[in-house]
């Protein structure tokens, strides 16, 4: 499905990404894992394209390393950001209609509806962007936004962050259901252990901009080295 | 808020539609209703020809509107596509004798050509393509200058036919070119609106917001903005061509001159660029404030004046004319 | 044909260094606040008319103009800023727009105060022509290279050394940071502003003894400014001034080996060629994307 190959990024003197390699199968829900800074939403612009990157990239056999942004997305790579990025003076389904037809390269009404109703939205549908939405709203758009462009692979930011256990246990299985419903592959960045357990087939620890880790999260979390980077105790 | 000053592309309520086409309809029976005035009143043939002269502006205004509306660039050098698509169209129809009414929308087509040139400003962030496309304009007045083999160079050129008579009307008599302007305005309108209002525009909006967050769904922001480009650029060659034909006489400084990208933007920014109504109108209000006020004041140097209006709209109104209405409607 | 190239490469980097005053100015107040000045050609032409004033008007060495000069276009760019200031939406493209309308305004009003004719300097002194070996330069010229260099000098000194210059540099690149940091980015802003229009002051004097003005000269050289800042690529100063001198030469080259009237199109042409070629300058490492 993605097969990364020795990606490596830099700014300036600062490495950011140091020769990550690992490869996600059709169908996996992977957890990305790792402390504050460690790459990971860096190693998310590498693979949709919004920082380039060394190495190589291939989604679905094809070598993506260079194509643009936009390109990835027509492909089929979907992507939702930490920080919602909505489309502000644009209503919620014109929001999905942009990506849609850019994204999927057709207008469907009655998928936008389906997605909007899924992700619980369609009381928002007429309303801008902007202001209208709470946070947890935004968030959801982020998601629906990049279902409308008819992703295979699906990059999740934090979607769940800042939410307290029990809606976090809800907004979980709404991904499963999301996964099962879709036909998604998806990695997520989430640092809950619990969830991260609960949700994904498979982890990958980044810490310091390189892979420590990789297997699945009763594996990882028991490996003596992403528990120390986890408490932070050799790097202090 | 914010959603009312950005002219919103759909309503933001799902209005009925059956609603809503009766007002628009309205609205433009009634523009031609006024643009068909000054005929009916049967206005003298000065004014008619300051008011053709005005609604060649009000295409060009037009033209810039949408690039700043829709494509988010600011152009100080619309002279260039403006002067293109004269000299274009004056030697297709004058050296290669084909008809007019062809080498007028030819004459757009070329414009678009030499907006090709542009492109590799659009990867120059907002403020240095501005500067850039100032410095095009400079470059296709020193080529219509250099070219005097082709142009007739700084002499100029006017052995070239004018408007045709079409179906018994006579597009050159004054009454017959303030039609056919009426015409090309309201066609050029119809097609920005078009344009607004379809995925384009929308996705254009969006990335008028966050860049980033469009391209990410999959929509190529520079293409888009190309497209707006050569948009701009056809329907201100077509106005040049018209412009050419009408008047029958062209040199590098007229068909070039700094007041055919000057005007435009002041008439945009008082009208408001946001919209649709607002260049159009705008064109006809600041050319006839100009050409019968201002230089009744200053004979020469009366750009001054015009230089005065554009700061004070952008301090004080920077949406426009229509903008400063509502900002008073609202207080009031 | 030697000598004349020779006299070309001469006369192309003493007028160079001039450009790229003008050129450091456009691209001090673009640095510190993101803000192109398209009314920057204009300023330095109205110090070059108060060094006609100077001289026609009240007889004296047009260099006497300087501190008029300096007062002037700083008390106009103090305006300009207070207007920039001002804006609040759409921030960088209605000051692109109100610059615009301000250039407009002042190159009518040199038109209507002091006509369209060319002006330049009656002094025999700085008309005169020194021989530096195979080559000539009027004094005037060698006067405003001097000048140019040394201000340039002071100006990277300024930079680099002084704590608004350091308050410059971060507010360019973080205006969020900056004022956490508890600087002021109105108060950099209005010095850098202040600064570019010193320099458009000496600029405009230098212009003035060396060559020739008319109101039409100001939009030509925003222009001439912007390209050299696009030759340079993301400025250093030292960048600037090899861009702004690779444009003297070519113009010069142009005119000698050519004709006087290809003169703007070669900056155009090397301008065009970086544009397509390199576009993020002959000089700089980071592109200009927005």
């Amino acid at each position: 499905m993605l097969e990364l190959d020795a990606v490596t990024v830099r700014f300036g003197g600062l490495v950011a990404l140091r020769d990550v390699t690992f490869s996600v199968k059709p169908g996996e829900i992977l957890g990305l894992v790792g402390p504050n800074g460690a790459g990971k939403t860096t190693l998310f612009n590498g693979i949709s394209g919004l920082t380039r990157v060394r190495g190589r990239i291939r989604f679905e056999g094809r070598d993506v390393t260079k194509l643009p942004l936009y390109r990835r997305a027509r492909l089929g790579i979907g992507r939702t950001f930490q920080i919602p990025q909505p489309m502000q003076h644009l209503t919620v389904r014109e929001n999905l209609a942009v990506a849609q037809v850019f994204g999927a390269g057709k207008h469907n009404p009655e998928r936008i509806e389906e997605i909007l109703s899924v992700m619980e939205l369609q009381a928002q549908g007429d309303r801008p962007a902007e202001s209208a939405l709470a946070l947890q709203e935004l968030k959801r758009l982020e998601i629906a936004k990049a279902l409308a462009t008819e992703p295979r692979l699906l990059l999740l930011d934090e979607v769940l962050a800042g939410l307290e256990s029990q809606a976090k246990r809800q907004f979980a299985a709404k991904l499963k259901e999301l996964h099962q419903r879709f036909g998604l592959t998806i990695v997520i960045v989430e640092h809950d252990i619990e969830t991260i357990s609960g949700l994904c087939s498979r982890a990958v620890v980044l810490n310091f901009g390189e892979i420590i880790a990789d297997g699945t999260p009763a594996q990882v979390f028991r490996d003596p080295r992403v528990v120390e980077s986890y408490t932070g105790t050799a790097h202090a | 808020m914010a959603s009312l000053d950005s002219a919103p592309a759909v309503p933001l309520k799902a209005a009925p539609a059956k609603a809503r086409v009766p007002v628009g309809a309205l609205i433009g029976l009634g523009l031609l209703v006024l643009a068909a005035l000054p005929v009916l009143l049967g206005a003298s043939n000065y004014m008619l020809g300051l008011l053709i002269s005005a609604l060649i502006l009000s295409g060009v205004a037009l033209a810039w509107a949408l690039l700043g509306n829709l494509g988010g660039m600011v152009s100080f050098g619309h002279a260039a596509f403006f002067g293109v698509g004269a000299y274009a169209s004056a030697l297709l129809a004058g050296k290669l004798g084909l008809p007019v009414l062809l080498t007028v929308p030819l004459g757009g087509v070329v414009a678009v050509v030499s907006s090709l040139a542009m492109l590799p400003a659009l990867r120059l962030s907002g403020a240095y393509f501005a500067l850039a496309i100032l410095a095009y304009a400079q470059i296709f007045r020193i080529l219509a200058t250099e070219a005097s083999w082709l142009t007739g160079g700084g002499a100029g050129y006017q052995r070239y036919p004018g408007l045709p008579t079409v179906f018994g009307f006579d597009l050159a008599s004054r009454t017959g070119s303030y039609l056919l302007l009426v015409a090309c305005v309201a066609l050029c309108a119809l097609a920005y609106h078009a344009v607004r209002r379809s995925h384009v525009g929308l996705a254009l909006r969006a990335i008028a917001d966050s860049e980033d967050a469009t391209r990410v769904v999959g929509v190529n922001s520079t293409f888009l903005k190309c497209l707006m480009l050569m948009l701009s650029a056809f329907i201100t060659g077509v106005f040049g061509a018209l412009n050419a034909h009408i008047i029958g006489f062209l040199e590098p400084d007229y068909a070039f001159s700094g007041i055919w990208s000057l005007m435009p933007i002041i008439a945009a920014i008082f009208g408001g660029y946001r919209t649709i109504a607002g260049p159009i109108g705008g064109a006809v209000i600041i050319y006839l404030f100009d050409q019968i006020v201002a230089k009744g004041l200053i004979a020469v140097g009366h750009q001054i004046i015009l230089g005065f209006v554009l700061v004070g709209m952008v301090l004080a109104a920077p949406n426009g004319l229509l903008g400063l209405v509502r900002k008073r409607a609202r207080h009031a | 044909m030697t000598d004349l190239i020779l006299q070309a490469l001469f006369s192309g980097l003493l007028v160079g260094s001039v450009y790229a005053l003008v050129a450091l100015g456009l691209a001090l107040s673009f640095g510190a606040m993101r803000i192109i000045n398209l009314a920057h050609g204009e300023l330095v032409l109205l110090a070059a008319y108060c060094a006609y004033v100077v001289e026609a008007r009240a007889g004296l060495d047009p260099y006497y103009a300087i501190p008029l000069a300096l007062l002037v276009v700083t008390a106009v760019c103090a305006v300009l800023f207070l207007m920039i200031d001002r804006i609040r939406e759409h921030r960088e493209l209605n000051s692109l727009i109100l610059t615009f309308g301000i250039g407009i305004i002042l190159t009518n009003a040199i038109l209507l105060a002091f006509a369209s004719d060319v002006r330049t300097t009656s002094s025999p002194v700085l008309q005169d022509a020194t021989s530096v070996g195979p080559v000539y330069a009027m004094n005037g010229e060698i006067v405003a290279f001097g000048v140019s260099l040394a201000l340039m000098v002071a100006l990277w000194w300024w930079l680099k050394k002084s704590w608004y210059g350091r308050a410059v540099r971060a507010v360019s690149s973080n205006r969020a940071a900056a004022k956490l940091m508890g600087i002021s980015p109105v108060r950099t802003e209005l010095v850098s502003f202040l600064v570019a229009g010193a320099l458009a002051s000496f600029a405009g004097v230098a212009l003035y003894t060396m060559s020739v003005v008319q109101p039409a000269v100001g939009h030509a050289l925003t222009v001439k400014a912007f390209i050299v800042t696009v030759l340079a690529g993301v400025g250093s100063i030292p960048g600037v001034f090899l861009a702004a001198i690779l444009l003297g030469v070519t113009e010069a080259l142009t005119v000698t080996l050519a004709s006087s009237a290809l003169q703007e199109l070669a900056g155009m042409v090397l301008f065009l060629l970086v544009l397509f070629l390199l576009p993020n300058g002959l000089f700089g490492a980071r592109a200009r994307r927005g």
